[in-house]
């Protein structure tokens, strides 16, 4: 699998868009800053709603309300991310997709995805018993929290993948090789 | 006419003059007499427990930024979504007052997130921001943030929205977008500086 991963990101590696990408100084930075900036689009929003429903933001507007309204710019802000995000990918494809922070990010993207589904889908099922309360029932509060915490740490390693402590070049620890996808005599990073 | 202007916003006018010596004060010769002098203070911030603990764990400092970036979101959400309700594209159905009064709240916690986390990174770094120019426009760009969203935009918006001139509204809702955008750019460009 990981040889599968490292063979489709040297193919990647190799096209001439990703190269004239990672080397373009200043459409990288466009995209990296496009991607970076539009946290205030989609995470400022996904957090006002998860602030509503611990009643920490708007308490005395309805819970369905924001969640109805708010939705709409926090998925084009989401979709922005997600285009930029993989254009990054492609700009630099073989050490991100042996970044141990890509790797964690991914998998908790999926995560996140997962409790959006069950937050949206509990909210919708009961949402008229308590839509205009202060707080949530402790159900939908704990999708809030694990939203809030999740979307953080997704944060936390988006940053950390800038930063070279575990690339398959430098990183001594095996266990950590191994969750990287380092492939043994690999030759392109 | 004159009279009568300064009478109606005499925040806003006083606060453009406050930006206006700030400008000349900075493009106008004055920051080239000051600037050697700021010098000391900013080798001094890289000696300070925050400009060690940044200078030697770099895991700390990548893990301030991803919490700079956190209030970030915080503050762009607020800011987005307040403008937004003033600029009538979101929550159009929650009373102005509301949103603006409620949206507040959480501009000031992302603002303390940031600006707390904005001090420590500048300590870890504190030598190399100090000649960047882009590190100063964000300074520039998050005091005329600050001024004109605390002694403007909400002095303004305590009043009755609804009997408030809406192009006046409309207005300070894009310059409000707009400063803020500013601040979170020139940001992010001294990542790419130096």
């Amino acid at each position: 699998m990981n040889e599968l991963i490292h063979n489709l990101a040297i193919w990647l590696d190799d096209t001439e868009w990703s190269r004239m990408l990672h080397e373009s100084y200043y459409m990288y930075n466009w995209v990296e800053s496009t991607h970076v900036l539009t946290l205030m689009v989609s995470l400022g929003m996904l957090f006002l709603i998860d602030l509503r429903m611990l009643g920490l933001a708007l308490p005395d507007v309805p819970a369905s309300r924001i969640a109805e309204r708010l939705n709409l710019p926090m998925l084009v802000g989401f979709a922005v991310m997600f285009i930029t995000g993989i254009l990054l990918f492609y700009a630099v494809p073989v050490r991100t997709s042996q970044s141990l922070w890509f790797r964690i990010k991914m998998v908790l993207l999926a995560v996140c995805a997962v409790n959006a589904f069950l937050f949206h889908k509990r909210m919708n099922e009961s949402v008229a018993t308590w839509d205009t309360e202060p707080r949530a029932p402790s159900r939908i509060r704990l999708g809030a929290m694990l939203s809030l915490g999740f979307w953080s740490i997704v944060v936390v390693c988006g940053r950390f993948i800038a930063y070279d402590w575990f690339d398959c070049d430098t990183s001594p620890n095996t266990l950590i090789d191994i969750v990287s996808g380092c492939i043994d005599g690999q030759t392109r990073f | 006419m004159i009279a009568a202007m300064f009478t109606s916003y005499p925040r806003t006018l006083t606060v453009v003059a406050a930006l206006l010596v700030l400008l000349t004060l900075a493009y106008g010769g004055a920051m080239d007499a000051v600037y050697p002098s700021l010098l000391g203070v900013f080798e001094w911030l890289e000696t300070t427990w925050f400009g060690v603990i940044g200078k030697t764990w770099g895991a700390a400092f990548a893990f301030v930024e991803a919490v700079h970036l956190l209030g970030l979101a915080l503050l762009g959400g607020s800011v987005l979504a307040g403008d937004g309700r003033l600029l009538g594209v979101v929550l159009t159905d929650v009373p102005m007052q509301t949103v603006v009064v409620r949206t507040h709240r959480v501009f000031v916690f992302g603002l303390s997130i940031c600006l707390a986390t904005g001090v420590f990174m500048a300590c870890g770094v504190a030598t190399k921001i100090y000649y960047l120019p882009v590190y100063w426009f964000k300074m520039l760009a998050l005091s005329a943030g600050m001024l004109f969203h605390f002694q403007v935009r909400q002095p303004l918006l305590s009043h009755d929205i609804q009997s408030l001139n809406p192009v006046v509204v409309k207005m300070v809702a894009v310059a409000s977008i707009l400063v803020w955008f500013m601040v979170a750019a020139t940001g992010r460009w001294i990542g790419f500086s130096g």
